[in-house]
């Protein structure tokens, strides 16, 4: 029925989500899931991979915004890594990347966290 | 459960019914004219004032039959109602009885001291052995009591066993009660006008045959036993002993007038000179309640030890009956929830149990959500439920742990209350909901039928809670529908009804709701004769909510615009506005801009927007892509300001806009988008055409593209071209006619 699922991995503290599948309104409670279950976890380096997302509506993109405040205001971040070109011109027209840390490489994402522990976003780049 | 027959006595008692009334009435007239006539022939009888007449004779006898067939009919219909309880039928036989051998006690020694008592017989009782004639007023006294009373008692016995053996009536039950009737009206009708001095001959005799047989057919109709409670069932052993000992002794056909000692002396012969058919009916009907009685007896003490066997199917099937109610009744999870996990411990099948239920949406391991007679903390303690549901998950059969404490998923010593558990997976329609978990104290305390009822609850239970949950999701379906309907009525009345009249422009505008309403909005607003302001949004999320923020954004176009001095200031305050109102994870994405006809400028920003497609006259296509951050993901608002940009543009003829929402470029076929460079294409392939007809020309191809299908998401568009001034604007305000479009639907 649902197109759409959470795997969890993690590499060293950085827990790494793989997203697959369609995210809209209906199945954008199960990230909200996966998201609340890292925080309740203390595991506040989060980073999302979109390497296998197909498709994301603005009840997808809400699920970020909805996590990215408590996440920072515990110490860690929510990177975005790997994104399809058509995701990311989604993420891209609403401004996303200038709140968030989008990158192409989930190892690039990880190694943010490395270097520079609960990073702040991205600084705004151009479109 | 015993078989409370409901009587509604109330209504009886309002609606009297005066055809039964007049009928009784003439009954007991007939009864009593005909008890007073049989009496006055005795006493001519007996004052010898009568020649032996045959027709005087069988006239009296045709009397007597006819006053006691409208006596029996009489107290037939009083007793023809079923009864409200079994013990209440057996009280008036006993009652009756007593008071027929108190009377007769004392009626039958009348006069005793007259007569010889060690003479036999009729002529101890006081009768013409020759004639049958009463000899003494006190033997007319007599004869007529007795008879009277023990034909009363008779019916009266008769008729409230009838009461018994019918109950749980069939056509055959009641057919062979009216045999028996109607053979004890022949055997006794065999003895008409025949003298009460002779005995039965033989083939009166033979005829009792058929009656008395029919009677031991009837005397096991005695179903109605076993649905007895303990205590009533020795009642009824109590009573029938009791109506056993009055029939004893009453006798059965006996000139007991030789024993001294007995309570009634010459009853029969008393009978049999008053009417020998009587006589003959009244003795069967005794000889029936001896043999029903006794049967009864039997019966009840053989049915003594299954009772509480018996009452446990009955509270067997009371819970199975109440979860089946539930299934229909409760809107209240947790009450099923408790109803189930009760009804096992309430039947009798188990000390305790406990019901978890499987989160079918989250995949979670079934948790705990009820316990009846154990503490949900002690269960959780003592049981590893989750373990246990698991390996009886998917299984129709119950999971069987005989020797609990044995098992590693349970924690509890011998002493906790958990000596053997019954785990019963519930199942619907391919799905594992859950289980309900039932226990004994002891080990090895459920017998293969107790988990056989365990697996039919089980069954009933699973169908409940599909219910439950079908309801549940149907509710919240016409829930959604609701909201959508009120969301989509909104958004009607919130697109404006007219295009703005600005000369040298043409707009034509469109929005197309998907299903599930989004929330797009689209809106105009003169700011003075040659400005206007548009505005495209679009609020994430859907239904009431959608609905509600498109409303907060037409209140701010509408205040904002004619204040703010750019687009991008607009989208600013609007910013900080809306960010008071939106929830966390909800932003709008809007598209404002100014169009200044005096000037022949544009000026746009977009805030998180899809970027407009811009074409000129050459055929040149582009999208503005501006940056700025959708409304309300930024609520300090300082990146916001930060980041906003404003394109502008000086017009030239021919420059055409085209104004949408998401719902537009994603809309998909497969896992195709339309995208932005179908979109320039069409705009560059048609930048000759009218505003209207740009429109419809993409939402033409719009639908060639997604096949005709449902549209995903809203689709808004709004075109705007520019002619450019052809008249001077300060002296002709004329709009340009063949370019106006006023195409909303």
């Amino acid at each position: 029925m649902s197109n759409f699922s959470v795997g969890f991995r993690s590499s060293g503290p950085v827990t790494i989500l793989d997203l697959n599948g369609e995210l809209d309104a209906h199945t954008a409670s199960e990230l909200e899931a996966a998201i609340q279950r890292c925080k309740d976890d203390q595991h506040v380096k989060i980073v999302v991979n979109g390497d296998q997302l197909q498709y994301i509506s603005s009840a997808g993109l809400g699920v970020f915004m909805a996590y990215i405040e408590e996440v920072r205001e515990a110490g860690g971040d929510i990177k975005i890594a790997s994104l399809q070109p058509k995701v990311f011109n989604v993420f891209d027209l609403l401004g996303f990347p200038m709140l968030f840390d989008i990158v192409d490489q989930e190892a690039e994402a990880v190694s943010k966290f490395e270097s520079h522990p609960g990073a702040q976003p991205g600084n705004g780049s151009e479109s | 459960m015993p078989p409370r027959i409901v009587t509604d006595t109330t209504s009886r008692l309002r609606s009297i019914d005066f055809g039964a009334l007049f009928r009784s009435a003439v009954l007991a007239v007939v009864a009593i004219a005909g008890f007073v006539a049989g009496v006055g022939y005795s006493m001519l009888l007996w004052a010898g004032q009568m020649q032996d007449s045959d027709t005087l004779a069988a006239a009296y006898h045709v009397a007597i039959c006819i006053t006691y067939v409208s006596l029996f009919l009489l107290l037939a219909a009083r007793y023809d109602d079923r009864p409200d309880t079994i013990v209440e039928v057996f009280w008036t036989p006993v009652a009756v009885g007593v008071v027929f051998l108190i009377v007769g006690y004392f009626v039958s020694r009348i006069g005793q001291s007259a007569l010889l008592p060690e003479l036999a017989g009729a002529v101890s009782a006081g009768f013409d052995l020759d004639t049958g004639r009463p000899l003494a007023l006190a033997t007319v006294v007599k004869m007529n009591t007795l008879a009277l009373l023990e034909a009363v008692f008779c019916f009266l016995l008769l008729l409230r066993l009838r009461n018994l053996a019918l109950i749980k009536r069939t056509l055959t039950s009641q057919r062979q009660w009216n045999w028996m009737i109607i053979a004890m009206i022949v055997a006794a009708m065999t003895t008409f006008m025949k003298p009460p001095q002779y005995e039965l001959n033989l083939y009166q005799s033979v005829a009792l045959v058929p009656a008395v047989g029919l009677m031991v057919v009837n005397a096991f109709r005695t179903a109605w036993i076993v649905s007895l409670s303990f205590r009533d069932k020795l009642l009824v052993i109590v009573l029938s002993v009791a109506i056993l000992a009055i029939l004893l002794s009453i006798g059965v056909m006996e000139e007991s007038i030789a024993f001294p000692n007995k309570v009634v002396p010459g009853s029969y012969t008393f009978l049999r000179h008053y009417s020998y058919p009587l006589a003959v009916f009244t003795n069967l009907s005794i000889v029936f309640g001896i043999i029903y009685c006794t049967t009864t007896i039997l019966t009840v003490l053989f049915h003594l030890p299954t009772t509480s066997a018996y009452q446990q199917k009955v509270h067997e099937v009371a819970a199975i009956h109440s979860l089946t109610d539930l299934v229909g009744q409760v809107f209240d999870q947790s009450a099923l929830f408790d109803t189930i996990a009760a009804s096992p411990v309430k039947a009798g099948l188990a000390d305790a149990a406990w019901l978890t239920v499987a989160n079918l949406e989250d995949h979670e391991p079934a948790s705990v959500v009820s316990s009846h007679r154990i503490a949900g903390g002690r269960v959780d303690r003592f049981v590893d439920s989750a373990a246990l549901v698991e390996e009886a998950r998917g299984s129709t059969q119950p999971l069987v742990l005989a020797h609990a404490p044995a098992d590693h998923r349970v924690s509890a010593r011998p002493g906790d209350g958990i000596g053997s558990l019954v785990v019963i997976p519930l199942n619907a329609r391919g799905d594992s909901l859950g289980a309900i978990i039932a226990a004994k104290e002891v080990s090895r305390g459920f017998e293969p039928e107790d988990i056989e009822a365990l697996r039919v609850y089980g069954d009933q239970a699973a169908l409940a809670l599909d219910h439950a949950h079908l309801f549940e999701e149907r509710i919240e379906k016409e829930r959604l529908a609701r909201e959508l309907d009120i969301a989509r009525e909104v958004q009607t009345k919130l697109l404006p009804n007219t295009l703005p009249d600005v000369p040298g422009v043409a707009i034509a505008a469109d929005s197309i709701p998907a299903l599930e309403v989004g929330g797009d909005y689209y809106d105009f607003m003169h700011l003075d004769d040659d400005r206007f302001a548009f505005v495209v949004a679009d609020v994430s999320g859907k239904g009431t909510s959608a609905a509600f923020y498109m409303a907060a954004m037409q209140g701010i176009f509408k205040s904002l615009s004619r204040v703010a001095p750019s687009p991008k200031d607009f989208l600013v305050a609007a910013n900080e506005a809306l960010s008071r109102l939106l929830e966390r994870n909800v932003f709008v994405s809007v598209l404002y801009g100014v169009l200044d006809a005096r000037e022949e400028t544009i000026r746009v920003a977009r805030a998180g927007h899809c970027p407009p497609a811009v074409g000129d006259l050459s055929g040149t296509t582009e999208l503005w892509r501006s940056r700025g951050l959708g409304l309300g993901l930024d609520p300090d608002g300082e990146l916001f300001k930060q980041t906003i940009e404003e394109k502008s543009r000086q017009l030239q003829p021919g420059d055409v806009f085209v104004f949408y929402t998401d719902g537009l470029i994603e809309s998909r076929r497969g896992a195709e988008e339309y995208g932005y460079d179908r979109l320039l294409n069409v705009l560059r392939d048609n930048r000759h055409e009218e505003a209207a007809n740009i429109r419809s020309i993409l939402l033409a191809d719009l639908d060639r593209f997604v096949e005709y299908g449902a549209y995903g998401d809203d689709t808004t568009i709004v075109v705007v071209k520019w002619h450019g001034n052809r008249y001077d604007s300060d002296l002709a305000r004329v709009p340009s006619l063949n370019d106006r479009s006023e195409t909303l639907q």
